[in-house]
């Protein structure tokens, strides 16, 4: 490796992964003089990373003279050089339009999707109604099919995470309370913060982990396998084939989800009670139903009905927009669970401005 | 002969990715067409745009003497009903029975069919495709081979004037691909049935091609009887049919 004149650099015998970085440092070295020539009399072998070095200074630096070069190594860097335009090229292009192009395609991208999820709301109530009136386009027993999957799949872990919220929070509360001698609102705080909120919240997120991410799957997989173009093409409308039976099946199963899991989380808050205050069950309960009522009950209820609709309609709408592929299904079904625990977020945050 | 469906200056694409351009076509009544052409040049694109599940970016489709209203929900429905299509996968619906995937179009515009007329019909199209006794078994206990099949007999369930078969012959071995071959001449000789089937395989199109409809250079290249483009002195077509000549 050796410079014969000042702006000619003799390339080795051999240029490999081994060299190529030194070569590099040295070549640039000749670039910023007058006439660079790079001379291959000596080169009798290159690898893979000599071919990409010699094609690249071939293609970015059009000065370079190249000479000596052997027919062979020619062949060669004529087959697998690469002639497109640089990466770095293309990525300076990128940024410079990025920043602006950003910002109207997110726009753009918020706006078609807010405007498609409508559509599929209004369509899919018409569907609903439509299904309720003239019971046509859904086969008969996936509403059976769909209300077991939903409900005797989900009561458990609704039960479960119910009823340790309840114990949870009553503990918790518990040490202050105890802290002002009025262990006795226990009843009141646990009974309003789990029927009136905890219980709605925590089934919401539940059924969106649970029902929602498997609706998504089922749905943007079915697309994926031109299953939704099959129903099409037999005249029968997928998304009343497919949402009308989980709509109606979710209608179905919240009431009882919300009735159970209000009971064993107030079971929770009781036993806490019992052991750690010394309040009597009977007192617990009594003392329950004179602070909580009727509306409380129906408020809880009605935010989780709520909250059920919306995972079903986010399960479908990023089921159905799937993109191609394994990877669409991965991203329709994550994509499903984190907008419908935001959307229950977001709607929990509004009902409790307009219900306190 | 008469055409059952005639294309009039077509364009298809995916978005604005044109495909192919300017196709004039039509495909005769009671027979096979076979669409044929390299891979990745539209054959898909162009079945999937005369059914209607992707818009054509210009053009006329006729189907059934009748320019067709791919926005009318209404005359999708009624088009629907007179057509079948076999999809590359099979497409049946993972959750039903081999039965009821079979009887699915039956059960949703038909509810009130007696069940027994229902069981007639679907055992009957079990039978055509030599199903018969897998009845309660579910897609994902299937070999391919017989997803397709099911596919076929849920396709022909409503007796549809035209069946659209999508590579049927694909991930087959040869010996069901000839016997799924040997079921769509069957379909054709006994009720008429006109079918499209889009598809490279030589020795499928060789064995059911009526009539052979040719992609290449992003537009039509040919369109007439089979026997007229194996005649033909191309060079395209003679490499398309090099192999398939050679095993002739």
């Amino acid at each position: 490796m050796e410079s014969n004149r000042e702006n000619k650099y003799q390339l080795p015998e051999l240029i490999t992964h081994e060299n190529v970085s030194l070569l590099l440092g040295e070549i640039k070295n000749i670039l910023s003089r007058d006439n660079p020539v790079l001379d291959f009399t000596r080169v009798s072998r290159m690898d893979t990373f000599g071919v990409a070095l010699i094609s690249h200074l071939k293609n970015k630096y059009r000065d370079l003279v190249m000479v000596n070069m052997k027919s062979e190594i020619k062949a060669i860097l004529e087959s697998v050089s690469y002639r497109g335009p640089f990466p770095e090229q293309e990525e300076k292009k990128k940024f410079e339009v990025h920043i602006l192009e950003y910002i109207q395609n997110k726009y753009l991208m918020v706006k078609n999707h807010i405007r498609a999820y409508m559509v599929l709301l209004v369509d899919e109530i018409y569907h609903t109604f439509g299904y309720l009136l003239k019971k046509r386009g859904v086969l008969p027993g996936e509403i059976g099919n769909q209300l077991f999957l939903m409900g005797y799949d989900s009561f458990p872990i609704v039960c479960l995470i119910s009823f340790l919220i309840g114990v949870t929070i009553s503990i918790t509360s518990l040490d202050q309370l105890q802290q002002l001698g009025a262990d006795i609102y226990l009843v009141d705080l646990v009974g309003f913060a789990m029927i009136r909120e905890l219980v709605p919240l925590m089934t919401g997120i539940i059924l969106a982990g649970k029902i929602g991410a498997s609706i998504a799957a089922e749905i943007s997989s079915m697309k994926v396998l031109e299953e939704v173009d099959a129903l099409t093409t037999m005249a029968i409308n997928p998304q009343k084939y497919l949402m009308v039976p989980r709509l109606l099946a979710i209608t179905i199963v919240v009431p009882l989800l919300v009735g159970m899991a209000d009971l064993v989380g107030i079971i929770g808050g009781m036993l806490v009670g019992h052991f750690f205050s010394d309040i009597p069950g009977n007192i617990f309960f009594e003392n329950f139903f004179e602070t909580v009522g009727l509306m409380d009950f129906v408020v809880g209820l009605s935010k989780t009905m709520v909250f059920g609709w919306v995972v079903v309609f986010t399960a479908g709408y990023k089921g159905f927009s799937v993109g191609k592929g394994a990877e669409g299904v991965g991203m329709a079904t994550t994509q499903s669970v984190v907008v419908s625990i935001s959307l229950i977020i977001l709607l929990d945050c509004i009902f409790a401005l307009i219900l306190y | 002969m008469e055409a059952i469906i005639r294309v009039e200056d077509l364009s298809v694409g995916y978005d604005s990715r044109m495909v192919l351009n300017d196709l004039n076509f039509s495909i005769p009544r009671g027979c096979i067409s076979v669409i044929l052409g390299p891979s990745g040049c539209g054959k898909t694109t162009v079945l999937k745009t005369i059914i209607g599940l992707i818009p054509a970016i210009s053009g006329e489709i006729y189907l059934f003497d009748r320019k067709a209203d791919y926005i009318s929900e209404q005359y999708l429905s009624h088009l629907f009903l007179r057509i079948g299509i076999l999809y590359q996968r099979g497409a049946l619906l993972n959750s039903l029975t081999l039965y009821n995937n079979v009887a699915l179009p039956l059960k949703i515009h038909y509810p009130r069919i007696p069940p027994e007329v229902e069981m007639e019909m679907v055992h009957s199209r079990l039978s055509q495709v030599g199903l018969l006794g897998n009845e309660g078994k579910y897609p994902s206990e299937l070999s391919e081979g017989m997803k397709k099949r099911a596919a076929l007999a849920r396709a022909m369930i409503l007796g549809p004037e035209i069946i659209f078969c999508d590579e049927p012959s694909a991930g087959l071995d040869p010996i069901t691909a000839t016997e799924l071959d040997d079921l769509l001449i069957e379909l054709k000789n006994l009720f008429g049935m006109t079918i499209v089937v889009v598809t490279h395989e030589l020795r499928s199109i060789r064995k059911i091609a009526d009539q052979a409809i040719v992609f290449h250079n992003n537009g039509l290249y040919f369109e007439g009887e089979l026997k007229a483009l194996l005649a033909l002195d191309d060079d395209f077509i003679d490499r398309f049919f090099l192999k398939g000549k050679a095993n002739a």
